[in-house]
């Protein structure tokens, strides 16, 4: 005979173990879908064309970028930012973090994701130029407690140099609107 | 009566929640004054993409910011913090005078007498590294060893100016600068001999061998080969085949091999091939 | 009690003798005179090749009168750095060839062992029946001496200074050389697809070239990603043209869309010398009948070159890479002298080469290059 608290015990291991057992899938999946979404077109770049697999991986590495950003800014913890930045804009981000801090400030970045026109790649493959529309939710917390949120279309000139395996961000600047 | 005292109490609570009025445009590395509302005491943060404040304020009087906490280029958010709650307003501040050049020249080897095969490419930076998006006329120089300087005036689009030009017939350094109002950023670039022209070999009998030597190597423009450039000998005679690889030295390549009666001689730099000489018989 | 000393006595002599006979060898010659087959004394005598027992291995030679022990020794051991000096004689097989009354070939195959990888050397040795016992005629060997001379040589080495790590972006740095792959041809083999093919430096500086394949297939996704290895020239001088081959085990040309391949080249220090050639190049048969590259090397600069690497590429009718193999010298290249060395080529590929390219990679211990 199972009693009725054995039988919703039995019901949570049923639950409980297919999901423990799919557990590193799951995390590679909710990783996955946690990478902001980018949508990268260099139909208009100059002076050299773009190769797909650059392409498609300026797309990849920025769309990490952004979610290390985030991370960083939220948690302030700016080892975040080694992966992905680089030079200006990595000295940037890990002032502001430590300014952060010191004001007992964190910020998250909800992001909705980004629409991306290259529209800069030097002949020699070591630099490119991209300007970024990004559709953002920013929430300013001040000792735990909110004190700024906004919905922010905010474009970005962003400057990517390659690396061995992979494009960092060098430079990440938030624009006017008209300067497009 | 109910509604307008609601709408009095309401009043007076957003006086004393104090509105942030700051420039629409600032430029970096330029204190200015935020003009505020209100009354009481307030915390303020100026929140920038590389900089973080906070500091206590009055409302209903300017807040100074200093030069230093406007220093980065891009969207700043100026908050304060009340007793009636935050209040918030954005603002750009925008780069400063050109003061500096990130110039890229490519490659650093060159052949000669090859078209758009130099790139030039130069980021525009104010003192405080924002890229300078206005559009400035970046000056680009090209001083070869010899001939008359070329001079490329270029407008800068979003901070960068880029520019291509054709390397000379002559082989040497040839000096690339870029120069934004006071900055000037020079490099220099190396331009260097082209294919072997009438690639052509010699042959002298020894006493046991033949000593095979090219003619002093140079391209059709009458550059000379580099030194250590490979050139390949093969000979070709009744024991089978010989190949060896000779570097260039002092614009000669020259080796000794054995030869068995007939034999053919042929010789090849890279993917330029050149004479070919029999030798009869009798060493 | 009276016969106990005398007993005891003669014990203790016969020990001694036993002890003594032990020491003079008597045991060895008793092993040789064991030696009653052809196939006996070479397998015997191998095995002291093999434990490295050179004092037992001269012993059993027949000839040995006709050469110093030392010779012997440098014949297998190796010397001046060679790759013999890191080998070790693994394992061998010895079988006849000729078996007369008195006298015998055979032939030993003998796999070495080495840090390259495993190596073989076929001999055929003569046997002689000396009483009762077989000896092995252990061929003379012979050392080439090189004439006292002075061989000039004028230097040439590039050397590179890069920008620092710590240098900001945007300061000049020096180029990587530009390198071409002139030819790429995908082979089908039993067990294997295998890249072959061409890659030039076409700069004036010296490359360290790496070329990398990816096997793509129908849906354009990547199989299996392979490096050239050691089955390239890494270190490139201006205009010189090498070999590469890069194997896929496992995998058949079928399942193969495309390839994309991918050369990186690198500015590094690098020396013009020494200058190798490669004489008397001729398609051959080895003693067991495979189809081999044969031709010697000749160190024509002044230093010894401790280890060579033999490449060859051969092209077909059309010009075009059908193949690629290489080859350890397990012996020195001394100055002047010319070294042997022999590289394997499938049977069904010997059969379609037109022509060959042979490139010799080296390494000197003084250049550490």
């Amino acid at each position: 005979m199972i009693s009725g608290l054995s039988r919703r015990l039995l019901r949570l291991v049923g639950l409980g173990l297919p999901i423990a057992l799919a557990s590193p899938l799951l995390l590679e999946v909710l990783a996955a879908g946690s990478l902001p979404q980018v949508q990268l077109s260099a139909g208009s770049i100059e002076p050299r064309p773009i190769e797909e697999l650059t392409g498609t991986n300026v797309a990849r590495d920025y769309a990490y970028a952004w979610r290390d950003l985030a991370q960083a800014l939220d948690h302030n913890q700016a080892d975040r930012l080694d992966a992905y930045f680089t030079g200006f804009a990595k000295d940037t981000f890990t002032q502001r973090i430590s300014d952060q801090k010191t004001a007992d400030v964190h910020v998250l970045y909800v992001d909705h994701g980004h629409k991306v026109k290259a529209f800069f790649y030097s002949p020699d493959g070591g630099e490119m130029q991209l300007l970024d529309k990004a559709q953002l939710e920013i929430q300013v917390y001040a000792g735990g407690k909110l004190i700024h949120q906004e919905n922010a279309a905010q474009d970005y000139l962003v400057l990517m140099t390659p690396g061995a395996d992979r494009w960092f961000v060098r430079s990440l600047e938030p624009i006017a609107g008209s300067s497009f | 009566m109910l509604r307008l005292t609601a709408c009095l109490l309401l009043l007076m609570r957003l006086a004393a929640f104090g509105e942030v009025h700051p420039p629409a445009q600032v430029t970096a590395g330029k204190g200015f004054s935020i003009s505020t509302t209100g009354s009481g005491d307030a915390s303020f943060y100026l929140i920038s993409p590389g900089h973080v404040a906070k500091r206590e304020v009055k409302l209903g009087q300017d807040i100074p910011v200093d030069a230093s906490d406007v220093k980065k280029a891009g969207r700043y958010l100026a908050i304060a913090c009340g007793s009636g709650g935050c209040n918030s307003a954005a603002f750009y501040v925008m780069a400063a005078e050109p003061d500096k050049v990130s110039f890229f020249l490519h490659p650093s080897r060159v052949r000669v007498k090859s078209n758009d095969a130099i790139n030039a490419t130069a980021f525009v930076f104010d003192q405080f590294y924002n890229l300078v998006l206005t559009p400035v006329t970046v000056d680009f120089k090209v001083i070869p060893k010899t001939g008359p300087p070329i001079d490329r005036p270029i407008k800068s689009n979003l901070g960068v100016a880029w520019m291509r030009v054709a390397s000379t017939p002559k082989q040497g350094p040839v000096k690339v600068i870029a120069e934004v109002g006071k900055a000037s950023e020079p490099r220099v670039i190396q331009q260097v001999a082209s294919d072997a022209c009438n690639l052509r070999i010699k042959a002298t009998r020894t006493a046991k061998a033949v000593l095979i030597e090219t003619d002093p190597l140079r391209d059709c423009s009458g550059n000379a080969i580099p030194d250590g450039t490979i050139v390949s000998f093969t000979e070709i005679d009744g024991k089978g085949k010989t190949t060896v690889d000779v570097p260039i030295k002092k614009g000669i390549a020259r080796t000794q091999l054995p030869v068995n009666g007939r034999a053919k001689i042929s010789v090849a730099s890279g993917v330029v091939i050149g004479n070919e000489i029999s030798l009869g018989g009798g060493l | 009690m009276k016969a106990f000393l005398p007993l005891f006595i003669g014990l203790v002599t016969a020990g001694l003798v036993a002890m003594a006979w032990v020491e003079s060898g008597g045991l060895a010659l008793h092993e040789m005179r064991s030696a009653g087959t052809p196939q006996e004394a070479v397998e015997a005598l191998v095995t002291d090749i093999q434990s490295r027992n050179w004092d037992r291995a001269y012993a059993r030679l027949a000839n040995s009168n006709d050469f110093e022990k030392q010779a012997f020794i440098r014949d297998l051991a190796g010397s001046s750095g060679s790759l013999r000096t890191y080998s070790s004689l693994e394992s061998f097989k010895v079988w006849p060839v000729e078996a007369g009354a008195d006298d015998a070939t055979m032939r030993v195959r003998l796999n070495w062992s080495s840090a390259v990888g495993p190596l073989d050397d076929v001999r055929d040795l003569e046997v002689k029946k000396e009483g009762n016992v077989w000896k092995v005629v252990w061929p003379k060997p012979q050392f080439a001496k090189v004439p006292p001379q002075v061989i000039p040589v004028n230097y040439l080495r590039w050397d590179v200074i890069g920008r620092g790590p710590t240098d900001d972006w945007g300061v000049q740095n020096v180029d990587n050389p530009n390198v071409r792959i002139t030819s790429m041809n995908a082979v089908e083999r039993p067990d294997r697809v295998v890249i072959v093919g061409e890659v030039v430096n076409e700069d004036t500086v010296p490359a360290y070239v790496n070329v990398n394949a990816t096997l793509l297939n129908s849906d354009s996704k990547p199989m299996d990603q392979e490096g050239s290895f050691d089955m390239i020239s890494h270190t490139l001088l201006p205009r010189q043209v090498s070999p590469y081959r890069i194997d896929f085990p496992g995998f058949h040309l079928q399942q193969v869309k495309s390839v994309r391949m991918d050369v990186k080249a690198m500015l590094v220090p690098a020396s013009a010398d020494p200058v190798i050639a490669v004489t008397d190049q001729k398609m051959d048969k080895d003693p067991l009948g495979k189809n081999v590259l044969r031709g010697a090397l000749v160190n024509q600069s002044g230093q010894t070159v401790n280890i060579a690497q033999v490449l060859a590429d051969y092209y077909d009718a059309n010009g075009r890479v059908i193949w690629v193999s290489d080859g350890y010298v397990d012996q020195a290249l001394e100055p002047q002298v010319a070294v042997p060395f022999a590289v394997d080529v499938p049977d069904d590929v010997a059969s379609k080469i037109h022509n060959y390219h042979v490139l010799v990679n080296h390494y000197s211990i003084h250049e550490g290059s």
